[in-house]
């Protein structure tokens, strides 16, 4: 019987964002977004969670380093952590920060970095924006 | 592949009996949850939407109207005694099985193919999943 072995971590991070769509006239804006659209933003405390496929490695009993994994965390929230998503981070310039595109966003960092690991592969990224909502992005089986 | 997955939350009474049956014999099947005069939980509902991210808006489902849809539908249940005031669990079992079949089957007819699955909570420590095989590729 084949098994997937999968495991997960976590790490929090603040941000501000606002929905906007350049293209649209205000009314739009609002009409969509609600709240959201907000001129001066608003901000969220959110909760990550990054999960690696892999074997687990005979001598280590380790899918990945939980240590290594902690620094390429930390250093890919670097870019999130307390900012203002739109304004700070050069990837939203033309991306509205919704949960959905940070996700996305995310998985394509994680998922080059993690390229370089011979032992595992990204599986999911997880992304809460409140305990009540939360987004997956994860590689589908063809 | 995107996913969304909302929380929302209501709190309601139910009675778990079957008509023909004596009280005896109802408390034989469903325990405490026969009692006669009902009993209420909090419920946690877990609804996913699955879909591409829209380039204009950036979102898979906009949030605004699935809290509107979602609350409405739940709107229906909270703070009332399911099989007394609600005509489906008059008719069904007001079990988190049927309550998640209730939520699936008045969401997809706003959210069609995007709605993936809902997930209804009693308490924290049991839920129940209604979702189309097809749907639910693995891992939900």
């Amino acid at each position: 019987m084949a098994f997937k072995k999968l495991l997960t971590k976590t790490m929090e991070f603040s941000a501000s964002h606002r929905y906007w769509n350049p293209g649209w006239s205000e009314e739009k804006n609002k009409e969509v977004f609600g709240k959201s659209a907000g001129p001066y933003g608003h901000g969220h405390n959110y909760t990550l969670e990054v999960t690696v496929e892999g074997e687990v490695d005979k001598e280590t009993g380790m899918i990945i380093n939980l240590y290594d994994l902690k620094e390429i965390m930390k250093e890919v929230l670097n870019d999130f952590d307390h900012k203002n998503l739109n304004e700070d981070n050069p990837r939203f310039k033309e991306l509205i920060p919704t949960t959905e595109n940070i996700a996305r966003v995310m998985w394509d960092i994680f998922d080059e970095k993690l390229s370089k690991s011979l032992s595992c592969r990204l599986h999911r990224v997880r992304l809460y924006e409140t305990a009540d909502l939360y987004v997956d992005y994860r590689r589908v089986e063809q | 592949m995107v996913t969304l997955t909302r929380a929302y939350r209501f709190s309601a009474a139910h009675r778990l009996y079957i008509k023909n049956l004596s009280d005896e014999e109802n408390e034989r099947i469903f325990n405490s949850c026969s009692n006669v005069h009902g009993h209420g939980h909090d419920y946690s509902v877990q609804i996913k939407v699955s879909g591409e991210i829209d380039p204009e808006t950036g979102m898979v489902v906009n949030l605004e109207e699935l809290d509107s849809l979602s609350e409405k539908v739940l709107g229906g249940l909270d703070h009332k005694r399911l099989d007394i005031e609600v005509p489906y669990f008059i008719e069904n079992q007001p079990t988190s099985e049927n309550i998640a079949k209730y939520v699936w089957d008045r969401l997809k007819e706003g959210l069609g193919e995007s709605l993936a699955y809902v997930r209804v909570s009693e308490t924290k420590n049991s839920y129940f999943e209604y979702f189309e095989e097809a749907s639910c590729p693995d891992e939900y």
